[in-house]
């Protein structure tokens, strides 16, 4: 019997299986660690939190007297230094030990910093965590000229952002457009359109080297002879897992940390979940997913696992996200589709692009129209057929065509 | 007020679907979302999500809960309770009934 569980890192993933836990019924000594000075959500970090339109405690994960409600010690600003798996136990930043039957391991990542030379001074940034935002948002006056390297989400997400503080930024990428498989061709190339109109310029290309002088930052390009002047940089490619600690521990991590379905590592007392965590399923290791939901979703599988019970039913991933006051879902995946059916104008909110294989929903996007993307998880979870035309057909009423056709795969 | 308001006629909302009443009708702080059930039962909720500015009149409605249109988290529809993150806190829940098809609220009354 687990009578004691220590997570560690208590971002999303580990807020949720923490809250999972007591949900379920666990009853007994439930230690959380985190970094922060209490866990907080991340998706603000690019957009309201960094725009300064929301303070730390706006976005907490949980209400301050939560943890005290459910009986949570929360052991805030720690850091793990050690993992000991086979005792389940592991030593605190300030040498303190703490010791449960289950360790489970939450910590995210860390933001990339490719090696392009010049990158190590204060004024090239990343973003990854509250201080993060806190010190790229002091570089975010009015005028002051922002190079983003990476024009993935996060990267897409501060440009608007900055844009909208005024500042004057350029957004660098040598991928055309950037998140194609994320979001299909159409929409990828649209969505990467809407910088320039919103007074951001794009480059395409990447960042070869930055020089500092006394007035800012040169940034050279590949394949560009002339270097740019820029005020500050934001480095936004991507992430990379945080796994020192489990490969200390000597779990198996293959850039990540290697869970099976229920979210346990290859130490048997350890669990790992969130942006950390690898799956691995029939012998394949899968891709990591690095979006909020399926954080919350490793949280609960971890939290069954321990708990003995039935994890929750897998659904479509999803994952939104938000630039220049647009709204943007993905369910499913639009990568792996044999035809696409689309709903409302291309380019005119509201609007979606179905993803189909035959007569079944694989995945969608959509762009300020929620319910079509609402629509297609329940298709896709349902494993029922629509036919293409009734899903661009405006007419068609989603919640019914969801309904009935629930309804008729039930019979 | 024991009559409640009349505030829409049961066909106005179609099942799996909500509409929101303007606070100026039902003289609350904010607008309150009719939601009605795919069984047809109609439930009411304060519409402005906990979380986010969003309007859960424009959620997906089903199985006794509503799902944000922003960021999906959910709430029971029958005492507003929160479900699961992003959003933590409960959605404040109104008494609703429907006579010979007309749907009347009770602001501030428990369901």
């Amino acid at each position: 019997m687990v009578a004691s569980v220590v997570v560690v890192g208590g971002g999303i993933a580990g807020v949720s299986t923490v809250a999972a836990l007591r949900a379920g019924g666990f009853d007994d000594e439930l230690t959380l660690v985190d970094a922060g000075q209490f866990p907080y959500d991340r998706p603000p970090l690019s957009k309201g939190y960094l725009a300064g339109s929301a303070e730390i405690k706006d976005i907490a994960l949980q209400p301050p007297q939560w943890y005290d409600d459910q009986r949570v010690r929360l052991v805030a600003e720690s850091t793990v230094a050690a993992l000991n798996a086979d005792l389940g136990a592991v030593e605190l930043g300030d040498g303190t030990t703490l010791c449960a039957d289950r360790v489970v391991l939450a910590m995210g990542g860390r933001a990339c910093r490719p090696p392009i030379p010049g990158s190590d001074d204060s004024r090239v940034h990343v973003l990854r965590s509250a201080e993060d935002a806190d010190r790229l948002r002091t570089a975010l006056v009015p005028g002051a000229r922002l190079l983003i390297v990476g024009a993935g989400l996060i990267g897409a997400e501060a440009a608007s952002t900055a844009a909208g503080l005024g500042c004057e930024v350029t957004l660098a990428d040598p991928v055309s457009p950037p998140l194609l498989p994320a979001f299909g061709a159409e929409v990828a190339d649209w969505l990467h359109g809407l910088h320039e109109k919103n007074g951001v310029t794009t480059v395409h290309a990447a960042a070869e080297k930055f020089s500092h002088t006394a007035v800012g930052i040169l940034a050279t390009f590949v394949g560009q002879a002339e270097a740019q002047g820029f005020d500050a940089v934001l480095l936004a490619v991507g992430m990379a897992p945080e796994v020192e600690l489990a490969a200390a521990a000597g779990l198996w991590v293959d850039r990540g940390i290697v869970v099976d379905s229920g979210q346990v590592t290859s130490n048997p007392a350890v669990l790992a979940v969130g942006d950390a965590a690898r799956g691995c399923q029939g012998g394949s290791l899968l891709r990591r997913s690095e979006h909020w939901e399926a954080a919350q979703q490793d949280g609960q599988r971890a939290a069954a696992t321990i708990l003995g019970c039935t994890p929750p039913t897998d659904s479509a991933p999803w994952f939104w996200t938000d630039r220049y006051d647009v709204h943007v879902e993905v369910v499913g995946a639009l990568d792996n589709a044999d035809q696409f059916a689309r709903r409302g104008s291309m380019g005119e909110p509201p609007f979606s692009v179905f993803a189909l294989h035959g007569m079944r929903v694989v995945g969608a996007v959509s762009v300020g129209d929620p319910t079509a993307v609402r629509a297609a998880r329940r298709l896709i979870d349902r494993g029922v057929a629509v036919e293409p035309e009734q899903l661009s057909d405006s007419t068609t009423d989603l919640r019914k065509l969801v309904r009935g056709r629930s309804t008729e795969g039930m019979r | 007020m024991s009559e409640g308001i009349r505030v829409a006629t049961l066909d106005d909302i179609p099942e799996g679907e909500g509409i929101a009443v303007d606070r100026a009708v039902t003289g609350t702080d904010d607008d309150i979302a009719l939601l009605r059930d795919d069984d047809g039962c109609v439930w009411a909720l304060n519409n402005t999500c906990t979380h986010a500015e969003a309007s859960l009149a424009e959620g997906w409605v089903e199985d006794g809960y509503v799902e944000c249109p922003l960021h999906s988290s959910k709430f029971c529809l029958k005492n507003g309770a929160v479900q699961g993150l992003p959003a933590t806190r409960d959605a404040v829940a109104h008494r609703v009934e429907v006579r010979d098809g007309e749907v009347y609220l009770f602001p501030h009354q428990d369901p």
